[in-house]
């Protein structure tokens, strides 16, 4: 079954690059997905429905805001926006995720690896 | 506080979401639609997308639950929604459960109340209670209390305890002398640092001080009860200061002790504490505080800082053999320690083997109402598999489907526990009432938190055994046949699974049905074991006026009128006296020398008991004489030197003679035999035939009356009462009781443990048999078309009665089978507690074989004649 594939990103990366579009530009459910995949060239297979449950959890926690409203394509959605919360939350978040990132990297390769 | 308002909020919340959910939908369906699909191709395509938007849609919805909690709450309204619609089987299950589960909270209640509960003192890890052990005796006899110099030296020269007090080992009943009356009361004599070794504070007024032990110089005073100060005064506050009159002196009340203690040793009642040094005055016993060889105080300790109970026992076992150096005995005498309980630690074995056993069989009662619950889980989970395969189908995960089934179960089993818990509020009163009435023992056996946490404890461990196997089997399922057609043919694994948890209950209840059989078959022996005496018509009473300070000669004429008025009473055909009754709880053994006789190896002196009493008494309790004549008053006399025997007495020392006549010494006095009284039990009923002599009773301090009386006993025993309190009222008889009442306590043990395995036998049968007629039902209910085939071809009523009766028949008989090897093992147990019986008693284990059997037998056949009279038409126009 795909779902199980979808679940190979690790925990938090979703709401991550959720936070990340929506530092770029507040958007409704739909266009989020859309703007993921685009963006990752559809290496990241998400599967769309797995957003949902993401979105709640940051509205839980106060690092987006959502309002109902109207489209471009004139249909009623509700649009999120990263709150200041979230933004502090999403540069902290990077930045370990990059160390995180630097670490395994330094294991894989480890010719590369400083002074040792 | 903002997870208050997610709480009102989430209506809203949960409609902008599937709001939200649905328009990325159209969204995307219409982007499809685009590309250039149909429209149902598109709204599949996009639905495929999006995943299991149930499933999304609760995972969202979860994030503003708390998550565990709630679902857990939802699977409980689930749950109860489904109890609902099938009140039968609830019922049933609770019911079951609460017998089981009433059964172990009862029994444990006096397990908590025997040896669990600690006695109400401060920091009661750190005391010990200290007695003397016999290194080369063993058993109970071993131990021994502490005498009064021996306490006095422990107390003085340990270095391992910061405090040791002392407390008589026996209460005191005690004549209270108020408003012209005598009211019987009950004491403890105790150290005066009793209180504060155990680092106990009055409720009101003051304890003992250090120097009240050294008797002398101060004021007889008492301490007494919170619960007599409620009673007697009415927890007024001017007690203190009153006098109270106990046994003939006056004792000034200083203090009162708090609502929860009562004592540091269960079963007394205790009015009031006085201190060791009231002894000459209080017990009339002058002698006992100087003696060597008394052993009446158990010791109680508190341990140094650092200090273990076993340093502090080798500390007290070398004083314990120095002070006896110069003894015979000297080395052997050792002190010993235990964690200070209610239950003194010597016993404490031999109460939880006892309690242990039945706490055994109601723990096969409980696996028994266990199999019975899981049988009937499992009988409906065949009815419910489709709702679960349309749970499955929406998404729910093996996880919640497994959690959902034990939740069901675990809210059976506590709804059983709950009932358990009313089970034993109702019963435990009850049984209390089958202590002897007239022992002046309290048992508390409260519903403390210790067995709410047990009832907890057994209800879960319960639910989850029975649940457990159903739970699992109903998420192992193929969805498509359940959908398909909802119904599922009865496979053999499930009907095995079935089949082996009837056989286990049959196995257990025949167990326990053997158990109780030979039980309640030992318990109709030892009523009918002949105790050599009459056991109707005679009232007893305790008498002590010496405790009231009488004189020789003023106990000599009391006697003597009581005597001749209760001989008066209408209906009262003769009366007498004895420091004894046999098959009590005091024994007096004397040496003896017999010409010609060895005495056993090792002794010096032939051992044999000894009971003191006067004119009548035999015909009075209805000993037959064989041989020679009754006591005469003159007897009594001094250096009268006559004796009667009992016939195993005569037998034993002059066999072929005639016994009347002859001579030997009693302790220094040569004595003669002027009759021969028929054997009878003196100690225990299951005993050997004893040796046994009966000497002319003189003046003593306390003594049994007992009454020949007519028919009605009771109205006698007032009459007495009237008579005894115009002799004197301040004399209180310690017991006034008729015969049967009396053999009561003998009988105690074993009319206990009869009645309550007779009530877990039948408990246990009715579970069995609902166990295997709930299965043979269930069977006929699944087989009904196979059934009607078979008439359809020729089978008759006869054969579809035996098919059924079969299958039943066959689980019974592994069941007996299996049932009779354990309880050859598990009976022995019992071997103990039997009189007259064996624990592998062959009449026993048939009788109740073939008994459980029938009764098999019939829940079988039930169900089988059922299923014969079903219509072959009907069952297969069904199909």
């Amino acid at each position: 079954m795909t779902n199980s594939n979808a679940r190979d990103l690790f925990p938090g990366a979703l709401e991550l690059m959720i936070l990340e579009s929506l530092r770029r530009q507040p958007a409704h459910g739909y266009a989020l997905v859309q703007h993921i995949q685009q963006r990752s060239n559809n290496l990241l297979q998400v599967e769309e429905g797995s957003l949902y449950p993401a979105l709640q959890r940051l509205l839980k926690a106060k690092l987006v805001k959502a309002e109902w409203g109207v489209s471009s394509t004139n249909r009623r959605v509700r649009t999120y926006e990263i709150t200041a919360a979230g933004i502090r939350h999403l540069e902290q978040e990077i930045s370990s995720f990059e160390r995180m990132f630097e670490g395994i990297a330094l294991v894989l390769n480890p010719a590369k690896s400083p002074a040792n | 506080m903002s997870w208050i308002l997610d709480i009102f909020r989430r209506r809203a919340l949960y409609n902008d979401l599937s709001e939200e959910i649905r328009g990325h939908l159209e969204e995307r369906t219409e982007q499809i639609m685009r590309e250039g699909m149909s429209h149902k191709e598109a709204e599949q395509a996009a639905r495929r997308a999006f995943g299991n938007r149930t499933v999304l849609e609760e995972r969202s919805r979860e994030v503003w639950q708390w998550p565990t909690l709630e679902s857990i709450w939802a699977d409980v309204r689930y749950a109860i929604r489904q109890f609902k619609n099938s009140p039968g089987f609830s019922v049933t299950v609770i019911l079951s459960l609460t017998l089981g589960l009433g059964a172990n909270t009862t029994i444990f209640t006096f397990v908590n109340a025997l040896l669990l509960r600690p006695p109400a003192v401060q920091d009661g890890g750190r005391l010990v209670e200290v007695l003397r052990h016999d290194a080369q005796a063993s058993g109970i006899e071993a131990y021994s209390n502490l005498s009064y110099p021996g306490y006095a030296d422990l107390r003085d020269h340990n270095r391992s305890l910061s405090g040791f007090a002392a407390f008589d080992g026996d209460g005191r009943t005690v004549s209270w002398s108020h408003n012209g009356q005598g009211e019987m009361v009950y004491g403890q004599l105790v150290s005066s640092n009793f209180f504060s070794v155990l680092g106990v504070e009055p409720a009101l007024g003051r304890f003992f001080q250090p120097d009240e032990d050294k008797g002398g110089s101060s004021a007889p005073t008492v301490v007494i009860s919170h619960s007599f100060w409620q009673r007697r005064f009415g927890g007024d506050r001017a007690v203190l200061g009153r006098v109270l009159t106990l046994n003939g002196a006056g004792y000034t009340v200083v203090g009162v002790t708090p609502a929860s203690f009562n004592g540091v040793i269960i079963g007394f009642r205790h009015d009031f504490w006085t201190t060791l040094a009231m002894t000459p005055i209080l017990i009339h016993d002058r002698d006992r505080m100087g003696s060597d060889t008394s052993s009446w105080l158990f010791g109680v300790g508190r341990l140094k800082p650092g200090v273990s109970k076993n340093e502090a026992q080798a500390d007290l076992t070398v004083l314990t053999r120095n002070e006896h150096s110069s003894d015979r005995h000297a080395a052997v005498m050792d002190a010993t320690a235990f964690p200070l309980q209610l239950m003194p630690g010597p016993v404490r074995g031999y109460v939880a083997a006892f309690t242990g056993m039945l706490m055994a069989a109601v723990g096969l009662v409980l696996l028994i109402a266990c199999a019975n619950a899981a049988n009937l889980v499992l009988a409906r989970a065949t009815t419910r598999h489709r709702e679960l395969a349309v749970r499955s189908a929406l998404g729910a995960t093996r996880f919640r489907i497994i959690r959902q089934a034990l939740t069901e179960s675990l809210i059976l089993s506590m709804m059983g526990g709950a009932g358990g818990l009313l089970i034993a509020w109702w019963s435990i009163p009850a049984l209390l009432r089958l202590t002897p009435a007239t022992i002046p023992v309290s048992i508390e056996a409260p519903l403390d938190w210790r067995v709410f946490a047990f009832t907890f404890v057994a209800s879960l461990l319960s639910g989850i055994v029975f649940g457990v196997l159903p739970a699992l089997r109903s998420a192992r399922r193929d969805l498509v046949p359940a959908l398909k057609d909802g119904r599922q043919l009865a496979g053999p694994r499930r009907s095995r699974l079935r089949g082996s948890l009837v056989v286990a209950q049959i196995t257990v209840c025949l167990v326990l049905l053997i158990s109780a059989g030979l039980c309640v078959r030992s318990l109709i022996n030892a009523r009918s074991i002949d105790p050599g005496f009459s056991t109707h018509d005679i009232a007893v009473a305790q008498l002590n006026p010496g405790g009231l300070g009488y004189t020789e000669a003023q106990d000599r004429q009391f006697y003597q009128l009581l005597l001749e008025r209760v001989r008066a009473l209408p209906g009262v055909s003769s009366a007498s006296l004895s420091d004894y009754l046999p098959l009590g709880t005091s024994r007096t053994v004397h040496d003896v020398q017999i010409d010609r006789v060895n005495p056993p190896p090792g002794q010096d002196f032939i051992p044999v008991q000894v009971a003191y009493v006067a004119p009548d008494f035999f015909r009075t309790m209805g000993v037959p004489l064989l041989n020679g004549r009754d006591y005469l008053p003159q007897d009594a006399e001094p250096k009268s030197g006559k004796v009667i025997i009992n016939q195993a007495m005569a037998s034993h020392y002059w066999p072929g003679q005639n016994p009347i006549g002859q001579h030997f010494k009693d302790h220094q006095q040569t004595v003669e035999i002027v009759g021969v009284a028929k054997t009878g039990k003196y100690r225990t009923l299951s005993e050997d035939p004893l040796d046994f002599m009966y000497l002319p009773l003189g003046p003593q301090p306390q003594e049994f009356l007992v009454v020949r009386t007519g028919a009605g006993e009771d109205a006698a025993l007032r009459e007495i009462r009237k008579v005894i309190q115009n002799l004197d009222p301040n004399v209180v008889p310690m017991e006034m009781e008729t015969i049967s009442q009396y053999m009561a306590l003998p009988l105690f043990a074993a009319r206990t443990t009869g009645v309550l395995l007779a009530v877990f036998g039948s408990v246990a049968l009715l579970l069995a048999t609902i166990g295997l007629s709930g299965i043979v039902s269930y069977s006929v209910t699944q087989r009904t078309n196979e059934i009607g085939v078979r008439m359809a071809l020729g089978a008759d009523r006869l054969d579809v009665v035996r098919l059924i009766l079969k299958q039943g028949m066959r689980l019974t008989g592994i069941g007996l089978v299996l049932g009779l090897a354990l309880s050859f093992a598990a009976t022995r147990v019992l071997a103990g507690l039997l009189y007259g019986i064996k624990p592998g008693d062959p009449l026993t284990f048939a009788g109740v074989s073939v008994f459980l059997g029938l009764v098999a037998f019939i829940s079988c056949y039930l169900p089988a004649r059922r299923a014969a009279s079903i219509d072959p038409m009907r069952s297969l126009r069904a199909e």
